[in-house]
């Protein structure tokens, strides 16, 4: 069965983020990996059983997260039978209020200090492409709205030795939300990172 | 007597030309009247008119050239200017791209020169100061402007028998509005070879609008945004782009045009269907020189059709050494628009920012054409098709290649600093951070 690319819907806040996001990743893994992928992204509500179907969830937002008791079940369900989800913080800020609710979700979820930052020697910097100085930056903290900080560490809830929730504030989502066919004018393609969080999350 | 005719231009350089021991040797004459006039918080700082005639003299003994200004044209002092331009090329080191000269071209007629701009003088200069400080003192808003009209000639003649002879007239000008708390700003440019097409009225208006409008802007959020440009901040980032289109720099792997590992992007489809980039030296609305700084004649070209890459610019040195045939360097360029005005853009938006103009852009990578600046003078919020909220300014990363590939839709065409530029509203547009100037 090809990849393919979930989003997760949830009830509180906004989820409907980075349109051109997935098909952008999805072109990065058929332009260097040989993973057969679907090039229509899902979009599974978290309270519906669709989600266990998925290899890969990616879930973000600007605003409040705040589970239902469902939809909070099959997070944790999802993650603890080996589903990977990536998580990633629109507001670039660790003090918004998307960043705020949603570690408050994890630990609400996973128990206080589930969620922890990953070393930048992680095997998720080198699954695929090196990325020696752990997560690339992104045009938008460098010089940003965010907090005026480069977030120089990604975080994540291990479970089993494994990542099953990859956290960003980076704002990934937003950094690779353009056409797709744009991508031969940069000097350096800033989704290699998303094709590494793939392919992590395909053989872990 | 600033402006010389054809004749007396050509007397002159026949006259420099047989003075001259030199293997090669060339003449440019040139000079006009400049007159401006300067305002700021509502009132003129200062006004004047220079009236300037040179002439340069280039010598070249094999590769080895020299040059020499003056701007006396009596006998003694033309040879005195050969003279001089000889001893230096004798002394200068071998130039080894030297081209040698043209000999005789001909030259397109292009209707540089309008007699209206010819005679401007003072009075009309205040008067057109007096249309657009009165209606903005009379506002409660504070205007600076500046005008500055040509009226002059440039003659070019070489040893080789090459001759042109061109007269020609420009007139821009320039209106930034504050209001009186100093939080809104407006701001408006026109050039033209006509001073009849300019209304400092009707152009400050827009700078009054604009500068009221934008009072107390609110800070949104950077991000990717649909942005409709109007065309001065279309064209501020468009002339990067135009200015780029250059062969030897693509040959040498030095711009967006570079293939990696060698060869360039000429004939790829590198942009959206609908851009088409052209330049015509006849163009009734961009008049420009019918020859180019090497004395080459200008001819309509095609630079970019339905987004394919057709031209690149050649100099003759460059084209001789890659085997092609030189293009010259056009002084206009003219990127083809659409008929959308920009309240149809702005009615067509669901979420997205009007930009008035861009300023202190900077290069970030040549190879991409990747740039960065600031919005300024009127940025506005759009939401469901309306001009919601003035917004604080935002610093911008993006390149004008990766802009053509995002278009919406194009909007009428503009003169814009010598080119023609339509309004454009295109997706995605990187603002990376906010700023708190004006």
């Amino acid at each position: 069965m090809p990849f393919f690319f979930t989003r997760i819907k949830y009830n509180s806040g906004n989820w409907d983020t980075d349109q051109r996001m997935p098909i952008n990743l999805l072109n990065s893994l058929v332009e260097y990996t040989t993973i057969p992928v679907d090039e229509k992204e899902k979009v599974v509500e978290l309270s519906s059983k669709e989600i266990f179907k998925s290899p890969f969830c990616y879930i973000s937002g600007h605003k409040l997260v705040e589970f239902s008791s469902a939809e909070r079940q099959n997070f944790k369900t999802y993650v603890e039978n080996g589903g990977f989800v990536f998580a990633d913080d629109c507001n670039h800020d660790i003090d918004g209020l998307f960043a705020k609710s949603f570690e408050a979700e994890m630990a609400k979820t996973f128990g206080e200090n589930a969620l922890q930052k990953i070393p930048n020697t992680h095997p998720i910097y080198s699954s695929f492409f090196e990325f020696e100085d752990g997560p690339p930056a992104t045009s938008f903290e460098l010089n940003g709205w965010g907090d005026d900080l480069i977030h120089d560490y990604l975080k994540a809830i291990v479970i089993n030795g494994r990542i099953g929730v990859l956290y960003s504030n980076k704002d990934y989502g937003c950094e690779w939300d353009y056409d797709f066919r744009n991508k031969r004018f940069l000097k350096v393609d800033n989704t290699k990172f998303g094709v590494n969080i793939v392919v992590y999350a395909l053989t872990h | 007597m600033a402006i010389l005719t054809k004749e007396q231009a050509k007397q002159i350089i026949d006259k420099v030309l047989s003075y001259a021991k030199a293997d090669e040797t060339e003449v440019s004459i040139f000079g006009g009247r400049t007159g401006n006039i300067r305002y700021a918080r509502n009132s003129v700082s200062t006004s004047g008119e220079t009236n300037e005639i040179g002439l340069n003299v280039t010598s070249v003994f094999g590769k080895k050239s020299g040059s020499s200004s003056i701007n006396e044209l009596d006998d003694e002092s033309l040879q005195k200017a050969v003279a001089r331009a000889e001893e230096i090329a004798q002394l200068a080191p071998e130039n080894p791209e030297y081209m040698p000269m043209l000999g005789p071209q001909e030259y397109l007629e292009s209707k540089t020169f309008v007699s209206a701009t010819d005679q401007i003088d003072p009075e009309q200069r205040a008067q057109i100061a007096a249309d657009s400080i009165g209606p903005s003192s009379e506002a409660n808003l504070t205007a600076a402007g500046y005008l500055e009209d040509f009226s002059g000639f440039v003659a070019q003649g070489n040893s080789k028998g090459l001759f042109g002879y061109n007269k020609r007239t420009s007139v821009d000008f320039s209106i930034t509005v504050r209001t009186a708390d100093g939080t809104g700003s407006g701001y408006a440019i026109r050039d033209y070879n006509d001073i009849n097409l300019l209304n400092s009225k009707d152009v400050t208006n827009i700078a009054m609008q604009k500068a009221q409008a934008s009072q107390n802007a609110q800070a949104i959020e950077p991000g990717k945004y649909t942005v409709i440009l109007e065309p001065t901040a279309a064209g501020n980032l468009m002339g990067l782009l135009t200015g780029s289109l250059d062969a030897r720099g693509a040959d040498e792997g030095r711009s967006f045009l570079s293939k990696k590992g060698g060869g360039t992007r000429l004939g790829e489809k590198l942009f959206d269907e609908r851009v088409n980039i052209y330049s015509d030296p006849l163009n009734p609305q961009i008049p420009a020189s019918p020859w180019d700084n090497e004395g080459f004649p200008q001819k309509p070209m095609t630079w970019v059709e339905n987004g394919v890459v057709k031209n690149m610019f050649y100099s003759r040195y460059w084209a001789e050494k890659q085997g092609v045939q030189p293009t010259g360097r056009p002084s206009g360029m003219i990127i083809a628009g659409g008929d959308q005005s920009i309240a149809d853009m702005v009615k067509s938006t669901e979420r997205g920012i009007l930009v008035t103009r861009f300023w202190y852009i900077r290069a970030v990578d040549p190879q991409t054409l990747l740039y960065t600046g600031l919005t300024r003078d009127g940025t506005f919020y759009i939401e469901n098709g309306q001009i919601k909220f003035p917004v604080k300014n935002f610093r911008f990363n993006e390149s004008p290649i990766i802009m053509l590939n995002n278009i919406e839709a194009l909007g009428q065409q503009q003169r814009v600093g010598g080119d023609l530029i339509p309004a454009m509203k295109i997706r995605d547009f990187t603002f990376t951070s906010l700023s708190d100037a004006v």
